[in-house]
């Protein structure tokens, strides 16, 4: 190493070194992610050479790179495992960075462009199911073209122009080939430039606990080359051997090829990762003229994550001092992996009101339980009302004799307020279930709707007090109120 | 230049693993060139043999990285990285036989 060193200067620091603590698969899951993009890159790079993106010979050469070419079957199971892998490392990359709060100052635009790369690498998705012109792949495809339409309407128009074309299956396919092969690897080549140099500028993210308790040793920065190249070429070789083994274990097979004949016998089915949304628009309430509102409020789930460094203003990092996040970001992902394999389960069956208010109200429930329960039983409280480190000087010990009420034990406390945060999260999915289907009975113009609405606003303003009280009251027992207010009367003390 | 910081017992170990990983990574590389590409089964013994190739360069990374860096080698990551290279050798060898 040495020798390759000295002669081409491969130490010679040009990028900012990393910490030791870095070293850990889930700080380089981006980095995972961008090794899946470049093994497609490769792959579709050689499937180029035979494909031929028209109605009537794109499922041919796709069957003739199966059949004939060598090692076509395994060439296009890798595209396809490596395609889920980024989407699914995108993802978890994605998630890490929200419970560890990497969105806050100073990397909100390195968020923001992150959330973007995304959407792009979800449109690698969506583009190139169509490719093969299966009954499966364009089946799905239609599915999401129709969605297109039912959003507001210069949006509908533009994006069903910019994906379908003159609305022929030549132009579509025409359309969804040049944006996988040529659009969306240009927009997220740059993307991913930008990213890097912010990251550059940045450097990677201290740990949500801060650098102070970690050891001399964790803390030492360590160079790009060789200790970080070396650390990420194993975990890139791991990675690709992973996937190879997975594509030997499940080979890919090539579904019918589309007709129009065949179209009508098949349940048209996304592949797994738009599952979520698309159970989402099998709900009873979202069909028809619902299907704006549910589309409206998935766009809104989407608006938010992209926007969370400007919504997540609060300075802390630490997970026991985010309760209300980590919890929201909990649902978010039970909500998701639930409606995914439940879209799995049921393909082509609509879903009852009540049956959907159940099992996602249900998650959320069972999910903010096991919230609440871990935060009392690992962190000792949910940590609402404190302030982060040096914020706020610790409480003086009481030396006055104590008129209190004998303290509650804390098992029976734990209980009391399990029980209580069910019921409240239970009444709040009600209102809200209740809500929703008041506006969308409102959209269809159903008598009665205005009435039922505001009985639901009003329940949920009600839980929404009664839920605050309730915090206030949990709160009461560690005094951190009584000193936020004597902090506000005072000032704080540093 | 890159600070050594390992002892030479524990270098020279180093080096005799590296060896033997890219004699194993030669002879992977050797076996994926012959398979027959029209054969039957020929798509998995050529996958076995890459994922061997992968498997040997994680493991001359890793041990480069823990000698030069960390002065020291972890059995566990070793033996786990023999045992996996030793499976997917013994399998390619049973398909392409």
């Amino acid at each position: 190493m040495g020798w390759f060193d000295s002669r081409l200067g491969l130490s010679h620091q040009l990028l900012r070194p990393a910490p030791q603590y870095s070293i850990n698969p889930f700080y380089w899951l981006g980095a995972l992610a961008t090794v899946a993009f470049v093994i497609q890159g490769v792959t579709g790079g050689i499937m180029m050479l035979y494909y031929v993106p028209s109605p009537t010979q794109a499922y041919a050469t796709t069957q003739y790179i199966f059949q004939t070419v060598s090692y076509g079957t395994f060439l296009e199971t890798i595209h396809l495992y490596t395609a889920y892998a980024m989407i699914m490392l995108a993802f978890m990359h994605l998630m890490r960075g929200y419970f560890v709060s990497v969105h806050k100052k100073p990397r909100e635009v390195m968020w923001v462009t992150g959330m973007v790369m995304g959407f792009v690498t979800l449109g690698f998705g969506f583009t190139g199911y169509l490719l093969p012109w299966t009954i499966v792949s364009k089946s799905a495809t239609d599915v999401g073209i129709g969605m297109m339409g039912a959003l507001p309407q210069p949006v509908a128009s533009f994006l069903t122009f910019l994906v379908v074309g003159s609305g022929s299956d030549a132009s579509e396919l025409l359309r969804f080939y040049d944006l996988h092969v040529f659009v969306l690897p240009a927009v997220l080549l740059v993307l991913l430039v930008v990213k890097m140099y912010m990251l550059e500028v940045h450097g990677v993210s201290a740990p949500t606990s801060g650098t102070e308790s970690l050891t001399p040793k964790k803390k030492k920065l360590i160079p790009i080359f060789p200790d970080v190249s070396f650390y990420l070429v194993e975990l890139a070789a791991l990675f690709g051997s992973a996937v190879i083994l997975i594509s030997v274990i499940f080979p890919l097979s090539l579904s019918p090829e589309y007709s129009p004949a065949l179209a009508g016998q098949y349940v048209a089915q996304p592949d797994w990762y738009f599952l979520w949304i698309y159970q989402i628009l099998k709900i009873s309430a979202f069909e028809e003229a619902g299907l704006a509102v549910a589309l409206t409020v998935v766009t809104l789930v989407f608006v938010a994550l992209v926007f969370l460094p400007f919504i997540d203003r609060g300075k802390t990092r630490e997970i026991h001092r985010r309760f209300v996040y980590v919890t929201l970001g909990s649902i978010f992902v039970g909500e998701v992996a639930v409606l995914a394999a439940w879209g799995y389960l049921t393909p082509g069956v609509a879903i009852p009101n009540e049956t959907a208010a159940l099992v996602l109200g249900g998650t959320a429930l069972l999910i903010t339980l096991v919230s609440v329960v871990a935060y009392r039983v690992v962190f000792g409280g949910l940590g609402l009302f404190t302030k982060g480190k040096g914020h706020l000087k610790a409480p003086e010990p009481n030396t006055q004799p104590s008129s209190a009420p004998k303290a509650v034990p804390a098992k029976s406390a734990a209980l009391w307020t399990s029980c209580v945060f069910v019921a409240l999260v239970a009444a709040g999915a009600f209102f809200i279930g209740n809500s929703v289907s008041g506006v969308v009975a409102l959209r269809l113009g159903g008598q009665g709707a205005v009435q039922s609405l505001l009985l639901s606003l009003g329940g949920l303003t009600l839980t929404v007090v009664s839920t605050l009280y309730f915090i206030y009251r949990l709160d009461l027992g560690t005094g951190a109120i009584k000193r936020r207010v004597r902090a506000f009367e005072v000032g704080w003390r540093e | 230049m890159i600070a050594e910081v390992s002892s030479p017992a524990v270098e020279r170990m180093g080096v005799r693993i590296v060896a033997l990983l890219l004699i194993i990574a030669a002879v992977s590389v050797f076996m994926l060139w012959s398979v027959n590409p029209v054969g039957g089964g020929s798509e998995t013994t050529f996958a076995l043999f890459l994922a061997v190739d992968l498997v040997s360069v994680a493991m001359v990374s890793y041990v480069e990285r823990a000698v030069s860096r960390e002065g020291r080698l972890s059995r566990a990551p070793l033996i786990a990285g023999c045992c996996f290279i030793l499976f997917l050798v013994v399998a390619g060898f049973y398909l392409f036989s």
